[in-house]
């Protein structure tokens, strides 16, 4: 039951993300909810299954963008096992933890997505990080510190975590 | 304060970091293959994702209805005044047009023509936005179960919208043309200059490469070109706002506002053929007319 509810939460991420998130969105920025959960996921349940979840999650982003179709395959299932090679790394693990880890991921992401843009135009780049990557950044990490916030206690029983 | 113990071991960390290098070799070395490889798969994972899209976004028009049936009411009274204005100035035109409606069965022929060259398009509807933030772009709920095949062109009724760049199974992905990786071969209506309408990254439309003699002005129409095979000649894209001429360049240039917005699109054609009936022969075009009896 748990994985299928799993497998349902990960093939509606996409499509949520393409249709009932621009809600949540200010001034046409989201936040990306692939990052966000490939890093959580990466995070508390290791490298395989991060890797896994990004291949997976990115390869759909891929589908239903205009872009590549294999920038955010690469990209995500890279970050998924980054998360899980960090997540070893990290003693103390709090919200605040998570939201400057994810700040940073977001950030990294961005700055990887417009050099291999390769725009030229340099006010086109200082625009696209002004009104794209920062928020959405800051908009990712907040999204994922709130969710590992709410998520904690369950988090600490049944994934992983010991005193 | 508490500490993670992971339940992945040496060996998933391992497998997973081969996985991610094999994958980035076989991108760097094998990007063809592995494009083909993508699209092939991009058949049934995108019949798979179509499910919850059709389902999310019957949600986000329930959503949206719901937005402007209560909630957006209160600027109902101010659109009604703007409204009624507007139907006043329709009224005015439609007397002229029933004019040229008359005039126009004197070219009869050119009806014909017009109506065997139009283009074909087919129906969609926008069921989502790109799932980036990097794009400008609109997904349609047809796809190539329809027909729709990546570089045609996208319209309303007013104008150009933008052009398929991706499809899947069940849906496809419009870039817009406020995009500045969309680029639509444009002409000025009043001086026939031609030039490259791309988008910005400030989300407006300008038209490029306008040759420095033109005589181009504010308020001048921009149509499509019909250069490229996505559109036909003399689709509205959108009106000259200001025209921008540096020292020294070899070409101006002009901002537009497009005659679409398209932050608010709901349905979408797509041009499927944007000649329509290009086989119908110069007899065709003709006017048909009934054999005379008693002539030679």
């Amino acid at each position: 039951m748990r994985a299928a509810l799993y497998g349902a939460f990960l093939l509606a991420l996409v499509p949520m993300q393409a249709t009932i998130l621009h809600y949540l969105g200010l001034g046409g920025v989201r936040p990306d909810l692939v990052l966000v959960s490939v890093c959580l996921i990466g995070f508390f349940r290791g490298e395989l299954e991060g890797f896994l979840a990004g291949l997976l999650l990115g390869f759909a982003q891929d589908l239903l963008s205009a872009g590549d179709l294999w920038f955010n395959l690469t990209a995500k299932s890279g970050i998924g096992l980054l998360a899980g090679l960090a997540g070893r790394q990290v003693a103390h693990v709090t919200a605040a933890v998570m939201l400057a880890g994810l700040f940073i991921i977001s950030c990294c992401s961005g700055v990887l997505f417009l050099f291999l843009a390769r725009t030229g135009d340099l006010a086109a780049v200082a625009l696209a990080v002004r009104s794209v990557l920062v928020p959405q950044a800051v908009f990712d990490a907040l999204l994922g510190a709130g969710v590992y916030w709410v998520l904690e206690e369950r988090v600490r029983d049944r994934w992983v975590l010991a005193e | 304060m508490w500490m993670a113990i992971f339940r992945s071991t040496y060996g998933t960390r391992r497998l997973a970091i081969v996985l991610f290098a094999l994958l980035l070799s076989v991108l760097f070395l094998l990007p063809g293959q592995i494009h083909l490889l993508l699209q092939y798969l991009g058949g049934p994972v995108g019949q798979v994702l179509g499910v919850p899209l059709a389902a999310l976004s019957a949600v986000d028009r329930g959503l949206a209805e719901l937005w402007d049936g209560y909630v957006a009411l209160q600027h109902v009274r101010e659109e009604n005044e703007v409204l009624r204005k507007e139907i006043e100035e329709l009224r005015g035109q439609n007397s002229q047009l029933r004019e040229a409606a008359a005039a126009t069965q004197r070219l009869a022929a050119l009806l014909e023509f017009k109506r065997k060259g139009a283009p074909h398009t087919l129906a969609a509807q926008v069921i989502g936005r790109d799932a980036t933030n990097w794009y400008r772009a609109v997904l349609l709920n047809k796809g190539e179960a329809d027909g729709v095949r990546p570089e045609m062109g996208v319209i309303t009724p007013a104008g150009v919208v933008g052009r398929v760049v991706k499809t899947t199974n069940s849906s496809s992905v419009v870039l817009l043309i406020t995009d500045p990786n969309n680029a639509i071969p444009g002409l000025i209506q009043r001086t026939r200059d031609e030039g490259i309408v791309e988008g910005t990254a400030e989300g407006g439309v300008r038209l490029k490469y306008i040759p420095l003699l033109s005589t181009v002005r504010a308020g001048d129409r921009v149509v499509t070109s019909g250069l490229t095979g996505g559109f036909p000649r003399g689709l509205m894209i959108g009106a000259v706002t200001s025209i921008e001429k540096e020292e020294g360049a070899l070409f101006q240039s002009a901002e537009i506002l497009p005659e679409v917005d398209v932050s608010k699109l709901e349905e979408v054609l797509v041009i499927t053929a944007p000649y329509g009936n290009t086989d119908a022969s110069a007899e065709d075009l003709l006017p048909s007319r009934p054999a005379a009896k008693g002539t030679p």
